[in-house]
């Protein structure tokens, strides 16, 4: 960790640019050797991108559409025609100036037909939804041959007209195109809304409390630790007793019975992300008031304290520099750290639910019991894999860092 | 807080001469000993004491929340059930908090902690001593599981450094520690038990089958076994991944060495040179962990149990927490403190047992 300072002296004059590409070009070749460390890095970039711009690609679907509920992965809207018009009718275009073409309300079929209502070539018609039998109307309306053709839901053909109930008029009846629309890729929730644009959006405000709760973190613990170290007396006996007390009580259950004390005001997401901070702190003070204390002994630092630098400058110029890695590496762990404690207590449901995020589909999913659906796994599914994948980058990543900055660990 | 007194007595009483250089180094001994246990009453009392006042804050008490229920589900007016509520609890909301707290730390020294405030004629205690032992058999299992897997796989993984088991097996173990205990129980419970049905999740709620008779017979044992195998698992994946990793770096740095190439070069047999020379060493530092993991493993049974049902301290804390059963709480608390305080001062003493250096060096101060 004491090389970096004479890295940095190499070349005084050098551009700005050139300046940084020495550090990228370390970077880019730690990340090349250690391969499960690219992969992390391109899995936060890839969650970057998720919470920047994936919003703006897939907006959240707040529609409820009651008829698709909890449908699995892959569900799409068919079009469902007699078995003796199957070759006649194989796209809503066939429908012109042929056939009674008919949807059910709120489907999330109005979209697909919007284009083709007000054209008079064209013969459409609506079912009303009424609390789900609106669909077994339609499916009677296309047996009975009052209409041609039918926009219905994947989920629906299995189990209405494919299903062991089905009585005898459905038998003719048969999907003559398979999949309109965009399909639901991850299925959907209890309400009808697509899960994908769930995971596309609930992902920020997780990432950006857990980031930011990994900075306080680290920050209480760079400033408590330095001061720790530098002190000494009094004030690193106070210091580290405030650690060991902090760490004495268990965090989780800590921070439970904190988040109720706080109470709504906990949907900002910052003092959120402060009382995380709050509790998570004491490990990395202990770790850096040992490291400090042993930096302190280092010459140069024995310079600038005879120089009478003062405190402020020894921190920040002599001592930080010289811990940056394993302030870096603590960071990402922190975040780590920080979202198992922010998704744990949205997951019992004891912090305020504000936005549809990952840990708010776990709650539901347990709390609503599609957890033990095996149709509707993908609701929590879903999320699982987000967080799993979104940690399991981080963690990646560090050990790629770590390795970068620690030349001994690196494999031969 | 009186079980404190006899150790310190004890710690005394080993101080008694016998010759002059043993005298010198029991009481040394002796000193660390006391020290460290009067630093663990303290921080119980620290903990007691910010955990009353901590809780006692929360907004709404026993009382609020027992009359919106009673407004709620039984549609009476407030004053009706204001008074149904005071007349059930024998909590009295206008008592100062000094004169509870006060109340409270004398009750505690006598060892008891109080009745529960929203099931009247429960003592907390017993409450704890029903919950209590699942939770220490669920989670203590998943550490000691933990502990031993993670020093054989640390070991193997140092003796090999650098292999490809080696760098499989740091992968597996960072994924590991980096995904939430609680998200792996979830991807259990989906995919063993929900898409593959290898096992019924209803039926492994709680802690063992109400069918089964509690005592020492074989069904019972079997379904304990049964209900606690998901949370152990889950507990153990939570934190095995960090003993390898630690375990591993403290190996490889003892491997560097030079008493380990000395023994090596005099001959000794790679067990012996395993046991007393690689093992012994490195394993140190894994003292220190173990009683962090012990307030992890605690803090995450509160996740666990909610998640598996299991009946153990955690749900009850959540339990207590919703109803706002204070005495219940604050109960909860001083276990868990104490157990973490307990756990933390085994972890110190057995580490100046393995490690002389430690109680020389802090006693000569």
């Amino acid at each position: 960790m004491s090389e970096i300072p004479e890295k940095r002296k190499i070349e005084p004059e050098s551009s700005f640019l050139g300046d940084l590409m020495v550090p990228l070009k370390v970077f880019g070749k730690a990340l090349w050797r250690n391969k499960a460390g690219l992969v992390g890095f391109i899995g936060l970039v890839f969650f970057l991108l998720l919470i920047t711009i994936g919003p703006v690609l897939v907006p959240f679907d707040d529609q409820v559409k009651l008829d698709q509920i909890a449908a699995p992965p892959g569900s799409r809207l068919q079009l469902l025609v007699h078995a003796d018009d199957a070759e006649r009718f194989r796209s809503l275009q066939d429908f012109e100036g042929q056939g009674v073409l008919a949807y059910v309300e709120k489907t999330g079929a109005e979209d697909l037909v919007a284009p083709y209502v007000d054209d008079p070539n064209y013969t459409i018609e609506d079912f009303r939804f009424r609390s789900g039998r609106g669909v077994r109307e339609s499916v009677d309306a296309l047996a009975r041959d009052e209409i041609d053709g039918l926009i219905i839901f994947s989920e629906n053909v299995r189990m209405i007209v494919n299903g062991p109930d089905a009585p005898e008029a459905y038998q003719n009846l048969v999907v003559s195109n398979e999949g309109l629309g965009v399909p639901h890729l991850l299925g959907t929730d209890t309400q009808g809304r697509d899960i994908f644009s769930h995971i596309v959006n609930g992902g920020g405000s997780l990432i950006v409390t857990a980031l930011l709760a990994g900075m306080f973190s680290t920050l209480i613990a760079i400033v408590l630790g330095s001061v720790a170290a530098l002190q000494g007396g009094l004030p690193d006996r106070m210091l580290t007793a405030a650690a060991n007390f902090v760490l004495t009580i268990p965090r989780f259950p800590l921070l439970v019975v904190l988040a109720v004390l706080v109470g709504d005001q906990l949907s900002n997401f910052v003092l959120l992300a402060a009382l995380i901070a709050s509790l998570s702190w004491p490990v990395l003070m202990r770790a850096i008031r040992s490291l400090v204390l042993s930096l302190r002994e280092r010459d140069y630092v024995e310079v600038a304290r005879a120089l009478d630098l003062g405190t402020g400058h020894i921190i920040m110029r002599e001592i930080l520099p010289n811990m940056m890695s394993f302030v870096a590496i603590n960071f990402i762990f922190a975040t780590t750290a920080a979202m198992y404690l922010q998704i744990g207590l949205i997951f019992l449901g004891m912090a305020p639910i504000t936005d549809y995020s990952w840990g708010v589909m776990l709650y539901f999913g347990r709390t609503r019991g599609t957890l033990f659906s095996a149709d509707s796994a993908s609701m929590v599914l879903s999320p699982v894999i987000a967080i799993a994948l979104f940690q399991v980058s981080l963690v990646l990543f560090a050990r790629a860092v770590e390795e970068m900055f620690d030349p001994r660990l690196r494999s031969a | 807080m009186a079980t404190g007194a006899p150790a310190v007595r004890e710690a005394k009483e080993i101080g008694r001469p016998a010759n002059l250089l043993v005298t010198t180094f029991q009481q040394i001994w002796g000193s660390y000993t006391l020290r460290t246990i009067l630093q663990a009453l303290i921080t119980i009392w620290a903990v007691i004491t910010f955990t009353f006042f901590l809780i006692r804050l929360m907004p709404g008490n026993p009382v609020d929340v027992y009359v919106d229920y009673l407004i709620n589900l039984e549609n009476l007016s407030y004053e009706e059930a204001l008074s149904r509520a005071a007349s059930q609890f024998k909590f009295d909301p206008n008592e100062s908090m000094i004169q509870q707290y006060l109340r409270y730390m004398g009750q505690v020294l006598r060892l008891d902690l109080g009745e529960s405030i929203t099931s009247t004629g429960t003592q907390v205690l017993d409450q704890i001593l029903r919950f209590l032992p699942w939770t220490l058999f669920a989670a203590g299992s998943g550490l000691l599981i933990a502990f031993v897997v993670g020093m054989i796989l640390g070991v193997i993984m140092a003796y090999n450094r650098n292999s490809w088991a080696d760098n499989a097996l740091s992968l597996f173990a960072a994924i590991l520690s980096a995904v939430p205990n609680y998200i792996w129980g979830l991807l259990i419970l989906i995919i063993f038990g929900v898409q593959l049905n290898l096992f019924q999740i209803g039926e492994l709620r709680g802690t063992y089958d109400p069918t089964t008779t509690p005592g020492f017979n074989l069904p019972f044992i079997i379904s304990v076994l049964e209900h606690a195998f998901l949370p152990v698992l889950v507990y153990v994946m939570g934190i095995v991944g960090s003993w390898m990793l630690n375990m591993r770096n403290s190996t490889v740095s003892v491997l560097g060495e030079d008493y380990v190439n000395v023994a090596r070069a005099r001959g000794l047999s790679q067990r012996r040179i395993l046991t007393a020379y690689v093992g012994r060493n490195a394993s140190l530092p894994m003292f220190t962990l173990l009683a962090i993991n012990i307030g992890l493993i605690l803090g995450s049974s509160v996740i666990i149990e909610q998640l598996f049902v299991y009946k153990g301290m955690g749900d009850f804390l959540i339990w207590s927490i919703t109803q706002r059963d204070y005495t219940s709480m604050q109960g909860v608390f001083l276990v868990i403190t104490i157990s973490v305080v307990l756990s933390n001062l085994i972890a110190d003493l057995l580490y100046s047992q393995l490690d002389p250096r430690v109680r020389v060096g802090e006693g000569s101060r």
